[in-house]
C-alpha cells in the first residue's frame, strides 16, 4: 500500500556511514565516503560515525531525522538483512516512513572482500551514489493488514507432533491432528526402552496419547491424508483425504472376533515384518483410536461374495465394505509439520547382507526383537531359527557419515542407540559377546556420555574403531569382516546377529505432501528452517512451522523440545489480532498487463493468478513474498515491485555506472 | 572382423590355456584378433602403484600403436593387463598434464623392424583415442547374449560355475566402470549365457592373495583356500577365474592347500575362455586342460551334442 510521498526533485536525503570498528574503516576511508556524497543531489547532509546500530547511533539518527526534516536516509553499513529492521525502527521512531530507508552494504559486499583501500572507498562510493539514486523515488508505504484464523493444523502423530497438538491446544487454540496411519504413536511407540533413562517407551508416550484423544481442543484425524492446502499464513483452506477404514470407529468393541476368523496374513508393519497380522487388525493394543482397521490392500475383496467372515461375526455390525474415501475442508491459520523420519533401506548396503539373511536387521527390528511387546515377547531371539543369539555385532554409521557412496550426514542417534541395544542385549543375554563397530562415539547430551560409559565398563560391551567391510553367511554363523582402526588390523567375527544402525533419512513419499504445502526442503528431502541458527522452528514459507525429524535427525527430548517451541511459534501468531506483511510486494498495472502469464509460472509462492475473464494478472499481496522474479520476467513493465521499480533498478545502475 | 586383443606376456609362457582358448572362442563368435605389431609388457602392477610418468609409456605405447594400426577397440583378458592399460589410458585422458609428459617421452621413440632394419620415428601424440574393454564387457556389449546362446554348440546343463572376480577387475568402480563391484552381474549373466549356472558366495571379490605368492606363500594358501572352500560350501563344482595370476594361486596352491587345510577336497579352476570355447564346440584338446594342476577333464566330457539351441 502507498501513501503520500514528496516528489523526489524536493526530497532531503540523510547519509549516514558506519565504520563498524575497523570492519569497514579499517579497509574503507568512510570520512571521505561521507565527503564525496555530500553534494550529491538530493543529499542533504551526510555524516560518519564508528557503531551505526548502538544506542547512540540510531539516537543520532532519530536526532537527524527530525532536526533537518529528512525524507529519506541512508545507513552505509552492514548487509540489511542484519540492520535493516533497526534503522527502520529508528525512523518510525522520528516520524519517517519506514520504508524510505536504505542500507548500501559497504560492508559484506565491501570492505570484507577488498584490500586495496582507495579501490573500496571508490567503490563504496559508487554502492552510496546507487542508493541516493534509489532513495529519492522510494514511496511511503504501509504494511498489508490480514486477519488471522486461530486453528492449527499439525500434521503427523509421533510424539513431535502429539506435543505440538497438545501445546497449542493448552494455549486455548483449537488444532486438527492429522496422521496417514490407523494409529498415532510414530516410530516412538515401537521402541523398547530409551535412552539414557531406559524408560519403557510406550509406558511414557501412551497417556500422550491418551491425553491428545481426550483434548477438547483437538480434532484427531488418524488414517487421514492432506489432499491440498491452499491460502497464506493466517488464513489456509485444507482439504483433508479420509481412508476408509470399513469399520466404523465408534461401533467398534474391540472384541477380535474378525480377526480371528480373517484367513489373510500379512507382515505386520508394527513388528517391522517379524510377525504377522490379518488384513482386519489393531496395529497394537493401546492404539488410538481404538479400532479395528481393515487394510484394503490385502482383504479378498470387501464383499460378502468373495470372504465376508469378518462382517459375519461382527456383532455390533460395525463392519462396513461400502465406505468410500471422503474428503473434508477446515480452515485453519498455521500448519505445523511433524512427518518424521524413516531409515536408509538395507539394500543400499548390499555388502551388510541386509536383504539376504535374516538375521541381519536393522535398529527399529531389534528395537522389536527386545521389546516386551514385541514378537519375541522381549527374549532376544534371531529371526531365523528363533535362537538366542550368543555373539550380536553391532555397526554404526550404515549410509551415514559416508560422503562416498552414501549419506554426508551424522544420524546423531544412532551411537546412543546402539549402546542402549547392546546394553540390553548384555542385560537379557548375560553370556552374549556384544560387539560395536564405531567411527567415533558422539554422545552430547544430558547424561549420554555416563550412559555410554556404563555399556562399555559395567555392561562390557566391546567397542571396536572401525568400519565393516562386509557381511556374509558360513554355515548358520554370519561372519562381520571389519578393520580395527586403532591397531591398524583386519578383524574377523562370528556372530549369530548383526544389527545395522542405518542411517535416519526423509519419511518415506513425505516429498509429495511438502509439493503439495510449497514448503522448502534441505538437499537431503529435510524441511528446511528459516535460519539455521536463530529461527530453527519456523519454514522460510511463511505460516508454516516445524518439528522433530522431518527436520532432521533427532531424539526425543530434542524432538519433543522443537515441538513445544513450533508450538510457543503458533502461539506468538495467534496472539496477534492481525497479521502485518511487507508492503514491498509486486502488483500489477491492469493497463499495461498483457495476460501473457509468464509472471505466474516464474512465481514460486503461488501469488499470481491469470483472470480470465479480465485478461490480466491478479495478485495476491499476502502470499507475494517480494521476491521480484516476475517483475524481471515481465516482458510489459507491468510487474513493478514497490520501491525496486525499473525506474528505480535502472536509476541505481545509471548512478553506479556514471563515471 | 577384426579385432585387436592384447595377450599380455603371461598367456605366451604360463597362461597359454587362455590365450587359446580365447582366439578359439572367438573365432566362433566370427572375431579375428589381432596383436598390436610390436607390443610388450604392460608394466603389470608398477604404473599403477608410482606417480611416475615413465611407468605408464609402456601401456600407452601399446595404445598408440593400436590406434596407429587403426584399431578403435583393445579387448585383454588378463585382470591386470586389463587394469594397467584401462587406468593409464585414463589417466592420460583425464590430465592434460600427464598427456603432455607422457608424449613428450615418447616423442623419442624409435622403432626398428626387425627383418627390414626399417627405422619409424615421429609418432603421432596419443590422446586416449582407443578404448579398452575386457572381453567380459566385449562380449556383454558388442556381441551380447543371444548372439552367444545362438551360436552354442555345447549344452552344459546348468554346471555349477563359481565366477571369481577378483580384486583387479571391477575396482576402482569409477575407472574401471563397467560394473558394480558391490553387487557385480556380468560374470554371472555370462556363465548363464553359455549355459552354465553362476553360483552365488561371499568371496568372490575377495583377493587370492595376489603377489604374495612369491614373498609370503602361506597368506596366499589361506586367501585362495577361503575363497575355494565358499565356493564349494555353496556347491560349486569349479571356480572360474579371468586373471592367471588368479588361476596361479587357486590351481598351483592346491596342493598346499589340501597339506595345511586337511577339510578341503580339492576344486578344478578354469579360466573363463575354456567354458566359453567349450560351449561354442571348440574340442577338448585344444583347450589347454594339460596345464591345469587340479584335473578338469572330468568337466569337459563329450556329450551327444545337441545341435545348435537358440
Ligand atoms: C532404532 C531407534 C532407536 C531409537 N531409540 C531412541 C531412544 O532410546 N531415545 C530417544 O530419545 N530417541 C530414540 N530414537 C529416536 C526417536 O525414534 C525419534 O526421535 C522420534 O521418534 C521422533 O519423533 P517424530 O514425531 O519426529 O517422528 P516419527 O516418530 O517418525 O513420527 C512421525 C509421524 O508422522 C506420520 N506421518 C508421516 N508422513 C505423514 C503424512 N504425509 N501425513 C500424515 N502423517 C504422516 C507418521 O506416520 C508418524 O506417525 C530411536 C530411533 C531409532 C531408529
Amino acid at each position: 500500500m502507498t501513501v503520500k510521498t514528496k516528489k523526489k526533485e524536493d526530497k532531503r536525503i540523510g547519509l549516514f556511514v558506519c565504520h563498524c570498528g575497523v570492519n569497514i574503516a579499517g579497509v574503507v576511508d568512510v570520512k571521505k565516503v561521507a565527503e564525496a556524497l555530500k553534494d550529491t543531489p538530493g543529499v542533504s547532509m551526510s555524516t560518519d560515525y564508528v557503531y551505526m546500530c548502538s544506542d547512540p547511533g540510531q539516537q543520532m539518527i532519530i536526532d537527524t531525522i527530525k532536526e533537518k526534516h529528512l525524507d529519506g536516509i541512508i545507513v552505509a553499513a552492514c548487509s540489511p538483512t542484519l540492520h535493516e529492521k533497526t534503522f527502520q525502527e529508528a525512523a518510525r521512531l522520528a516520524g519517517l516512513n519506514p520504508y524510505q530507508i536504505e542500507i548500501a552494504n559497504i560492508r559484506e559486499q565491501n570492505s570484507w572482500v577488498h584490500s586495496d583501500k582507495d579501490k573500496a572507498t571508490k567503490k563504496a562510493v559508487k554502492i552510496v551514489k546507487s542508493h541516493v539514486a534509489k532513495a529519492i523515488r522510494n514511496e511511503n508505504l504501509e504494511p498489508i493488514k490480514v486477519d488471522v484464523k486461530k486453528r492449527a493444523l499439525v500434521i503427523g502423530g509421533g510424539v513431535s507432533g502429539l506435543q505440538a497438538a497438545l501445546d497449542i491446544a493448552d494455549h486455548g487454540y483449537e488444532v486438527i491432528l492429522v496422521e496417514k496411519n490407523p494409529s498415532i504413536g510414530g516410530k516412538m511407540i515401537q521402541l523398547s526402552e530409551t535412552f539414557p533413562t531406559l524408560d519403557c517407551s510406550q509406558c511414557i508416550l501412551t497417556p500422550k496419547m491418551v491425553e491428545v484423544s481426550r483434548h477438547p481442543r483437538i480434532k484427531l484425524l488418524t488414517y487421514h491424508e492432506v489432499d491440498s492446502v491452499s491460502g497464506f499464513i493466517g488464513n489456509f483452506k485444507v482439504r483433508i483425504k479420509k481412508k476408509p477404514r470399513f469399520v466404523d470407529e465408534k461401533l467398534c468393541n474391540l472384541c477380535g472376533e474378525c480377526e480371528k476368523v480373517c484367513p489373510q496374513i500379512v507382515p505386520d508393519e508394527f513388528n517391522m515384518g517379524l510377525s504377522f497380522r490379518k488384513a482386519i487388525y489393531m496395529p497394537f493394543p493401546q492404539a488410538i483410536p481404538g479400532t479395528y482397521t481393515l487394510d484394503e490392500d490385502h482383504c479378498l475383496g470387501l464383499s460378502p461374495v468373495r470372504c465376508g467372515k469378518c462382517k459375519d461375526v461382527c456383532e455390533p455390525r460395525a463392519i462396513d465394505f461400502d465406505m468410500k474415501e471422503t474428503i473434508i475442508e477446515e480452515e485453519v491459520g498455521a500448519i505445523v509439520v511433524a512427518t518424521g523420519y524413516d531409515l536408509y533401506t538395507m539394500q543400499a548396503l548390499g555388502e551388510f547382507g541386509g536383504e539376504k539373511y535374516e538375521d541381519v536387521v536393522n535398529g527399529l527390528e531389534f528395537e522389536r526383537i527386545l521389546s516386551a511387546s514385541g514378537p519375541t515377547g522381549g527374549v532376544v531371539r534371531r529371526p531365523s531359527d528363533g535362537k538366542v543369539p550368543k555373539s550380536v555385532v553391532f555397526v554404526q554409521c550404515c549410509g551415514s557419515r559416508d560422503t562416498e557412496k552414501h549419506l554426508p550426514y551424522c544420524s546423531k542417534i544412532c551411537c546412543m542407540y546402539t549402546a542402549k541395544h547392546a546394553m540390553l542385549y548384555r542385560h537379557r543375554v548375560p553370556d552374549g559377546q556384544a560387539t560395536v563397530f564405531y567411527i567415533d562415539v558422539r554422545t552430547g547430551g544430558k547424561a549420554f556420555d555416563e550412559f555410554y560409559q556404563r555399556t562399555v565398563e559395567e555392561d562390557k560391551v566391546l567397542y571396536i574403531r572401525g568400519k565393516v567391510s562386509k557381511v556374509f553367511k558360513e554355515g548358520d554363523k554370519l561372519i562381520v569382516w571389519g578393520v580395527d582402526t586403532l591397531t591398524g588390523k583386519k578383524v574377523e567375527i562370528e556372530a549369530d546377529m548383526v544389527v545395522l544402525a542405518m542411517a535416519m533419512v526423509k519419511t518415506d513419499g513425505v516429498q509429495d505432501l511438502l509439493k503439495k504445502l510449497k514448503i522448502s526442503t534441505d538437499i537431503h528431502g529435510f524441511v528446511a528452517e528459516a535460519h539455521p541458527k536463530l529461527r530453527p522452528v519456523e519454514s522460510l514459507n511463511a505460516g508454516f512451522f516445524l518439528a522433530g525429524c522431518a527436520h532432521g535427525p533427532k531424539d526425543i527430548p530434542e524432538a519433543v523440545s522443537q515441538a513445544s517451541a513450533a508450538a510457543a511459534k503458533v502461539g506468538d501468531l495467534f496472539a496477534q489480532k492481525e497479521l502485518s506483511h511487507e508492503p514491498t510486494v509486486v502488483p500489477v498495472n491492469d493497463e499495461l498487463c498483457s495476460g501473457c502469464g509468464i509472471c505466474v509460472t516464474m512465481c514460486p509462492y503461488g501469488a499470481r493468478t491469470l483472470d480470465p475473464s479480465k485478461g490480466v494478472v491478479d495478485v495476491n499481496e499476502i502470499l507475494c513474498e517480494g521476491c521480484g522474479a516476475c517483475a524481471a520476467a515481465c516482458p510489459c513493465g507491468a510487474a513493478q515491485q514497490r520501491n525496486q521499480t525499473d525506474d528505480q533498478i535502472f536509476s541505481m545502475l545509471r548512478a553506479m555506472l556514471r563515471e | 572382423m577384426k579385432l585387436h586383443y592384447y595377450p599380455g606376456c603371461t598367456l605366451k609362457e604360463k597362461a597359454v590355456a587362455l590365450d587359446i582358448s580365447t582366439r578359439e572362442a572367438m573365432k566362433r563368435l566370427d572375431v579375428e584378433l589381432v596383436e598390436p605389431e610390436g607390443w610388450t609388457c604392460c608394466g603389470a602392477e608398477y604404473p599403477l602403484t608410482e606417480e611416475k610418468i615413465v611407468g605408464l609409456a609402456a601401456p600407452i605405447r601399446v595404445l598408440r600403436q593400436v590406434r596407429d594400426e587403426g584399431g578403435e577397440v583393445l579387448v585383454t583378458t588378463c585382470s591386470f593387463c586389463f587394469a594397467v592399460l584401462k587406468r593409464a589410458n585414463k589417466a592420460l585422458r583425464d590430465d592434460p598434464l600427464k598427456r603432455k609428459r607422457i608424449n613428450a617421452f615418447l616423442r623419442d621413440d624409435i622403432q626398428i623392424d626387425p627383418l627390414t632394419k626399417a627405422r619409424t620415428t615421429d609418432f603421432e601424440d596419443y590422446n586416449g583415442e582407443v578404448q579398452v574393454l575386457h572381453l567380459l564387457e566385449y562380449l556383454r556389449d558388442r556381441v551380447g547374449t543371444p548372439k552367444i546362446k545362438s551360436r552354442l554348440k555345447r549344452d552344459l546343463k546348468g554346471l555349477a560355475v563359481a565366477p571369481y572376480y577378483g580384486c583387479r577387475l571391477l575396482r576402482p568402480q569409477e575407472e574401471m566402470a563397467f560394473d558394480e563391484p558391490d553387487a557385480p552381474r556380468v560374470f554371472e549373466d555370462f556363465l548363464e549365457a553359455v549355459g552354465c549356472s553362476a553360483v552365488d558366495y561371499a568371496f568372490k571379490q575377495e583377493c587370492c592373495g595376489s603377489y604374495l605368492s612369491v614373498s609370503l606363500p602361506d597368506a596366499a594358501t589361506e586367501a585362495s583356500y577361503r575363497v575355494l572352500r565358499a565356493a564349494q560350501m555353496e556347491g560349486a563344482r569349479a571356480v572360474t577365474v579371468t586373471c592367471p595370476l588368479c588361476f596361479y594361486n587357486m590351481d598351483s596352491r592346491q596342493a598346499a592347500i589340501k597339506e595345511k587345510f586337511l577339510d578341503f577336497s580339492g576344486l578344478p579352476v578354469l579360466y573363463f575362455t575354456q567354458i566359453l570355447a567349450w560351449a561354442l564346440g571348440v574340442d577338448r584338446e585344444v583347450l589347454g586342460l594339460g596345464e591345469h594342476a587340479v584335473p578338469a577333464d572330468s568337466l569337459f566330457e563329450e556329450v551327444p551334442t545337441t545341435e545348435v539351441r537358440t
